[in-house]
């Protein structure tokens, strides 16, 4: 570190990176360096990723910024991005850049008509999944428009213009296949980091209490479910396929994971078919005393209802429901009061609204209250403390389940595991979770984002899966040391959500990921991190592994709960807080290892040494 | 069973509450298992548990009661009284303090005492984990006894409706009985005591709960300021201040004040000191002026016309120079707005003004008004009393009611709006300076926000305010020196009864807080700019209610200099924390993370050596507060130009503060500490601040090893790093063998508190010079509010210690190794 870091340099540099909105700052991962080292360069600022096709390009467009006012530049189109570059005023000016890749779009429209009067009010607007509009005016006399639109709507759209997502294109052209095979070799490819037996293993699975079945290897038993499950020993191929009569939509309960040592164990599943009626299912309910049987730290089985428990009995008028206490032996049941996946959406909607374009600093915190993002968070933090609670402190098995068992159902478990399990806070760990609890469980991603999609106004899309790792990352900031992973590695696996550069997010369930052969027709999310893993790691994790308690306990209030401003208020410059904290940190370390590297050089020169002093009086002693 | 669709599930809602807080191994917590000494039944063994008392000290008060840990979750729907939740033991009013001594059971007397961990928590060597000091109680509420059946505990609950607060300065006679006593303190703590059952079988039990109030109303609100104990309290004392090299410029000489005009290069001001002017020792005149002892003016107005000017303004603060930065020495100055009397004549501020004008090289300056744009000190007061409501929740069911809308209740407490505009202030003030314009900061008095404004100022420009010296250089500066009402502000004296209280309670407003929560909100933008950590700003605010500390128990310099001669009041500087705290605790107060510039301690020393010119510095040793305060100077001005003119404060380190609302956070550490619910076990800042402490202990020792060229007691880390056995030494068997501490029997508790730091050196070496047998260190799990907060039974601290030993002196070293520069 030399002048370079005394605070009027910090202040010049944070000014300096406001007045850009380049995507390639360390807020947003979308046009980072790596994983376009092999694409081809053209006379375009940018780098062209594998596959990527121009579209469209007009060198008189406006971008009218929210923060710079309307600037004046040139627009690029490819099958994966948009692009705009502006052309400086002045000489040392930088310019101003908006890279975003069409499959964050989730509304393109057209301003202004023929008659349409004044600066800049003809044009297209753009809103995005990821938190922002951009508007962009057209000179009405070129007719530049028509075509920028019309192949946004078909770049951005494909899957409702009979067109392919970028992912299929980009891995046909060999992308990423470059950095796959310069990297640590096999191991870090995407597809192959998570193998569910593998996994069961590590849980301890088989065991005397539980086994893996591939009852389900083509799908046809439950067909939103894996293809490998962990069951209860007990429970034989034809009982699981009774149990899956009296489950919406075949989910029956499955092992998600085991305690080490008390073997108490977090199962999920979908609600029972109870209806309205209040119906009875013996192999449900011997079913559900086999999970309790396969642990014997405990005679109770605690079931996990997500739902508030007012939505919980409203399901049962469309013939869903919970268990009845009564019916069920030695159950208690519990609801963990999180809404459905509309509450959140307008949620969501309304966090969108606060931070951007702008905030009104002196309603801030109302706000953002008012949002009620928080409280929801708050609500799945303390669900997933309380799955703890029973599993670590009681050593109670705990069975999870919403109405369908995909949203809220995947943000308990998977969170409940991470606070259990250390193994899921380092980046492969986490990458497993997500493909075991998210990805394998039939999370429907394809419909929650509307991948490639224009129906923005689906009632199916709604954050489940953001507001998980909105989770993570809450957790991540009471327990900063916890995770191998960095915030970075989030937002990456954010922007990455909606890019649809990976094959990773496509689909709903694993059945149709097989059917459309993603492991082989696209590129792997992972593969890309895991072959650049030093820009997502956390310089503190070190110490975490000294000792410190190894199941977290997140504080649940909104008290201790924050607003990500690193991912939802990061594309206001002005708000962008100067990345700190780390850097001195860093500097420790490899002062530290310096020091130790110097200090082992100078052992092995005196072991040496003394070495041959021993031989050399060994052969004089004789002598005497 | 069919249990049918209009089954409704809500009596199967469980308290959502405690379900996400993990059951706390507290220390107040009783243990469950030894409920023998819940039930009292005999009294003569809460007699066995006292208070520690200080010379001088004396219970006025004393009665059994059961503690209880601010909103612990009590079990719904039980109707017995059995205190589960609560700590039995016997409440005590000191002259002092407020103090909670916890029952032990006779059987657990002979174990060993509990977690050692508990040592590394701070323990204020005045008062123990349980103990307040009565100037730190602000409100006390008592909850009437609701009739036989009902227990304290039920009266404890449903606390929020029946409880009644009881007036500071009314003598009111106390009705009824009382179950249960809830006290909040000026430093965000609730304390809450119940009592005995009248229907009871207990004898003496009729009214403890009266007995303990009627005293806390008479003691807790002193109506004069030599009923504090500080007067009572006679011990001697000894500074440890004056050593060479460290240094806290208190102000209080005109050295002081000189040696300031000349780092900052201003050349056009003078110290006057109010002893030598014949005008301010007349009685006759002297009263008319409300002036401090030093205090510095422009060098082209001569004393007598300035005093003439001072006459104007409200409590005579015309135009005092604080500080100046830059090559043009562009200064910033604190003047209070005219008397209401004057105020149609403007003439004397302009001439003030102009004073101040031809001082600045390009004649320009600019007057921010504060009184104006910042909040009055009632609006401060306001703030802090909604926000102190919100972080002493007295029950689960009001924890959860505040935090479903916390973050508006937040909003409408209005403490980080006036946060965020003190710090847009002194941004303002700050470009003003950096610009090479004079700043004037106007306010009523000159004497509230003033300080605020004008320290956080030059706590922005000039990184010497940021090390733990120059901090506290800057406080007695801005706040001691230059008379921040504090006596007021933190309410140490009551209006007497049928006086004036009215006007005295509009007094209470704690500026200071809101100054040191300004500084936090730096400390959290700028994590390696201060040398300080937060802890020390936590504790620096708890000082403030520590009466036999005189820093802030005072208005003006008269009242201090009027106790010392009239009641003989022994000065304490709180900047000697050593008198308050052991080693282990103020080695928490420096910050891991702060990166020393080459040069900044060689250059202040530098400047010390420049000044020693003719005059008698104030000589370090007994009771230095009062001889500098006696000491009087023979100079009639200090002349800066006979020494050097260029300012010597670097001018590349300013800092911006980030200012708006969105960037504010709340001081968790100072405010949320007492609530165990919001204690993240294991996680928060001082995890991230222990690795750091780590780091530097391991640097230093690898460092030590190199410059010995012996390699015997290389850091665990290293073995780690390289994959190695760390070799066994012979010594290794006597390793368990380590003599146990001394232990004290304090409070009825067992504590090592007096043989502590020796210990904790011993262990320190024992574990470097052995070698331990753990090759992986295990840290120790720690509470985030630490070192606050309760502590987590079960690790063993030695390692903790030895990190802490090696790696403060690494920080508190001088050498360049931990430059800024040194480490790429």
């Amino acid at each position: 570190m030399d002048a370079s870091s005394s605070p009027a340099d910090k202040m010049a540099s944070k000014t300096a990176s406001s007045n850009s909105l380049d995507s390639s700052s360390k807020s947003s991962s979308l046009g980072s360096k790596h994983g376009g080292e092999n694409g081809m360069m053209r006379d375009t600022p940018f780098i062209y990723l594998d596959g990527e096709e121009d579209q469209d390009q007009k060198n008189d467009v406006t971008y009218v910024c929210p923060y710079r006012g309307p600037v004046f530049g040139a627009l690029t189109i490819t099958n994966y991005r948009l692009y705009f570059r502006s052309l400086p005023l002045r000489e040392q000016e930088p310019p101003l850049i908006v890279d975003v890749p069409l499959g964050v779009i989730a509304r393109v429209e057209k301003i202004g008509g023929a008659t349409s009067r004044g600066e800049n009010s003809y044009g297209i607007d753009i809103f995005c999944k990821d938190m922002r509009n951009l508007r962009f005016a057209h000179k009405q006399q070129n007719h530049s428009r028509r075509t920028v639109f019309e192949k946004l709507q078909a770049n951005a759209f494909p899957l409702s213009y009979s067109g392919r997502l970028f992912a299929f294109a980009h891995a046909a052209a060999g992308g990423g296949s470059a950095t796959a095979s310069s990297s640590a070799g096999a191991g870090w490819d995407g597809w192959a980091v998570y193998e569910p037996l593998a996994e069961l293993r590590r849980l301890g699975v088989p065991n005397d209490m539980w086994r893996a079945t591939k009852l389900n290897e083509s799908y046809s038993v439950c067909d939103s479910y894996p293809a490998v499950w962990a069951v209860p020993k007990a429970a034989s191929d034809d009982f699981l396929r009774r149990v899956v009569q009296f489950r919406s939509r075949g989910r029956l309960p499955v092992l998600s994971w085991m305690h080490p040592k008390s073997q108490a164990t977090i199962t999920r599943s979908s609600q029972p078919l109870v209806g309205l009626s209040g119906k009875r299912n013996a192999d449900d309910e011997l079913y559900l005393n086999y999970i309790m049987e396969a642990n014997a730290q405990s005679d109770k089985l605690t079931i996990m209802d997500a739902r508030p428990s007012a939505n919980a009995v409203a399901n049962k008028a469309k013939g869903g429901g919970y268990e009845s206490e009564g019916a069920y032996k030695n159950v208690e049941i519990n609801f963990l009061d999180i809404h459905n996946i509309h509450v959140m959406r307008e949620s969501l909607r309304k966090v969108k609204e606060a931070c951007y374009p702008t905030t009104d600093d002196s309603k801030w915190q109302t706000t953002i209250d008012s949002t009620l993002w928080l409280k929801h968070i708050r609500c799945i933090l303390a669900g997933a403390v309380r799955i703890v609670d029973k599993v670590e402190t009681m050593s109670t098995s705990v069975v999870v389940h919403c109405s369908d068992g995909w949203d809220r159902t995947a943000q308990l478990t998977a969170l409940s595991m991470l606070l259990l399990d250390p193994h899921y806070r380092t980046v492969r760990g986490f990458e497993v979770l997500i493909e075991k609890e998210w990805l394998s469980f039939g999370h429907k991603f394809q419909q929650r984002i509307g991948h490639g999609d224009n129906k923005h106004s689906d009632a199916d899309r709604s954050p489940v899966f953001l507001q998980f790792i909105d989770s993570v990352w809450q957790v991540s900031q009471q327990y900063v040391n916890a995770f191998e992973f960095n915030e970075h590695f989030l937002i990456t696996i954010v922007d990455h959500l909606y890019s649809c550069r990976f094959g990773t997010f496509l689909c709903n369930t694993e059945a149709e990921r097989v059917a459309e052969d993603l492991k082989h027709r696209t590129i792997s999310l992972w593969t890309h991190i895991n072959s650049s893993l030093d820009q997502y790691l956390n310089p503190l994790f070190p110490s975490f592994t000294h000792g410190a308690e190894l199941v977290l306990r997140p504080i649940a209030s909104v008290r201790a709960v924050r607003l990500w401003k690193g991912l939802y208020c990061r594309w206001n410059p002005g708000l962008c807080m100067p990345q700190h904290g780390c850097q001195r940190t860093r500097e420790l370390l490899s002062k530290q290892d310096q020091l130790f590297k110097h200090t082992n050089e100078l052992r092995q020169k005196s072991n040496n040494r003394s070495n041959n002093m021993q031989t050399t009086t060994r052969l004089a002693s004789p002598m005497h | 069973m069919a249990t049918g669709g209009s089954e409704m599930p809500d009596h199967r809602k469980r308290n959502t509450f405690t379900s996400y807080v993990a059951p706390l191994p507290g220390d107040l917590r009783a243990n469950a298992d030894t409920n023998e000494w819940f039930v009292p039944s005999d009294l003569r063994n809460v007699h066995w548990a006292k208070p520690r008392l200080l010379s001088n000290e004396q219970v006025v008060a004393e009665a059994p009661a059961y503690m209880y840990s601010p909103i612990a979750p009590m079990e719904s729907g039980d109707k017995q009284p059995d205190h589960k939740e609560a700590t039995f033991g016997l409440l005590s009013v000191t002259n002092f303090k407020l103090a909670f001594v916890p029952l032990q059971p006779r059987s657990t007397l002979g174990l060993p005492a509990p977690s050692p961990l508990s040592d590394l928590y701070q323990e204020n060597l005045y008062l123990g984990r349980n103990e307040v000091t009565l100037n730190n109680i602000d409100q006390i509420y008592t909850i009437a006894e609701l009739g036989r059946t009902a227990s304290a505990l039920h009266a404890v609950r449903v606390a929020g409706s029946k409880r009644k607060k009881l007036e500071p300065t009314k003598q009111q006679s106390i009705q009824g009985r009382i179950a249960a006593l809830h006290i909040i303190c000026k430093n965000f703590r609730l304390l809450k005591f119940a009592f005995q059952q009248q229907d009871s079988k207990m004898s003496g039990s009729s009214d403890n709960g009266k007995r303990i109030a009627s005293a806390l109303v008479r003691f807790a609100y002193p109506t004069r300021h030599d009923l504090s104990f500080a007067y009572v309290y006679r011990e001697p004392y000894y500074s440890t201040l004056g050593k060479p090299g460290g240094g806290v410029s208190m102000y209080a000489s005109k050295n002081d004040w000189a040696r300031e005009l000349i780092r900052c290069g201003a050349t056009e001001w003078q110290v006057v000191s109010a002893s030598s002017v014949p005008l301010l020792q007349n009685k006759l005149h002297a009263g008319k002026y409300t002036l401090p002892p030093h205090f510095v003016i422009p060098k082209s107005c001569t004393v007598e016309r300035f005093l003439d000017l001072s006459r104007a303004f409200c409590d005579s603060r015309a135009a005092f120079w604080v500080y100046s930065y830059g090559s043009s020495a562009a200064s910033l100055v604190r003047l209070a707005e005219l008397q209401p009397a004057t105020q149609q004549d403007t003439k004397m501020e302009n001439v003030t003004l102009e004073l101040v004008r031809k001082c600045d090289e390009h004649k320009k300056i600019k007057v921010l008004q504060l009184t104006e744009n910042l909040p009055s000190i009632q609006d401060v007061q306001r703030a802090y009393q909604k926000l102190r409501r919100l972080c002493t929740p007295e029950t689960p069911e009001k924890f959860m009611l505040q935090d479903d809308k916390y973050l508006a209740l937040l909003d409408k407490t209005n403490w980080l709006l006036y946060v965020s505009y003190c710090l847009k202030y002194a941004n303002t003030a700050a470009s003003t300076l950096r610009s090479g314009t004079t700043c004037v900061l106007q306010e009523s008095n000159g004497r509230d926000l003033c300080c605020v404004i004008s320290s956080l100022t030059q706590l922005l420009l000039d990184p010497h305010f940021r090390t733990i010296d120059g901090f506290q250089s800057l406080v007695q500066k801005e706040w001691v020196a230059l008379e921040h009402p504090f006596q007021r502000r933190l309410a140490h004296v009551y209006g007497t009864p049928g006086g004036s209280d009215q006007l005295l309670d509009s007094e209470q407003s704690p500026v200071f807080l809101l100054f040191l929560d300004c500084v936090w909100q730096l400390l959290q933008q700028f994590p390696d700019e201060f040398e300080f950590s937060q802890t020390y700003l936590t504790s620096l605010w708890d000082a403030c209610f520590m009466p036999i500390f005189d820093t802030f128990q005072f208005d003006t310099h008269a009242q201090r200099a009027r106790a010392v001669s009239e009641s003989k009041l022994v000065l304490r500087p709180v900047w000697d924390w050593g008198e308050q705290f052991s080693d282990k605790d103020k080695m928490f107060f420096s910050n891991p993370l702060y990166q020393r510039q080459r040069g900044d301690a060689s250059q202040i020393q530098q400047q010390r050596r420049s000044l020693a010119v003719g005059h008698k510095l104030s000589t370090s040793g007994p009771a230095s507060g009062v001889g500098s305060l006696s000491m009087s100077m023979n100079r009639y001005t200090i002349n800066p130009q006979l020494f050097a003119t260029q300012s010597t404060v670097p001018q590349d380190r300013f800092l911006v503060a980030a200012d708006r609302i969105f960037d504010l956070a709340v001081w968790d550490q100072c405010y949320y500490r007492w609530l165990p619910v919001l204690d993240i076990r294991g996680g928060g800042q001082p995890q991230v601040d222990l690795f750091h402490r780590m780091l530097l202990s391991n640097i230093a020792k690898v460092q030590r090893c190199l410059d010995l060229q012996s390699f015997e007691e290389l850091p665990d880390a290293y073995y780690e790093a390289l994959g190695e056995q760390r070799p066994i030494s012979k010594q290794l068997q006597h390793q368990d063998e380590e003599p146990e501490p001394e232990l004290e029997y304090v409070d009825g508790v067992e504590r090592r508190r007096k043989s502590l730091p020796s210990t904790a050196a011993a262990m320190a070496t024992a574990s470097t010079t052995n070698g331990l047998v753990s090759v992986t260190p295990q840290l120790s799990t720690l509470s985030s509010f630490f070192p606050f907060g309760s502590p987590i039974a079960g690790d063993a601290p030695h390692q903790l210690y030895d990190i802490l030993s090696s790696s403060t002196e690494l920080l508190l070293e001088t050498s360049s190794i931990m430059d800024k520069s040194s480490i790429v």
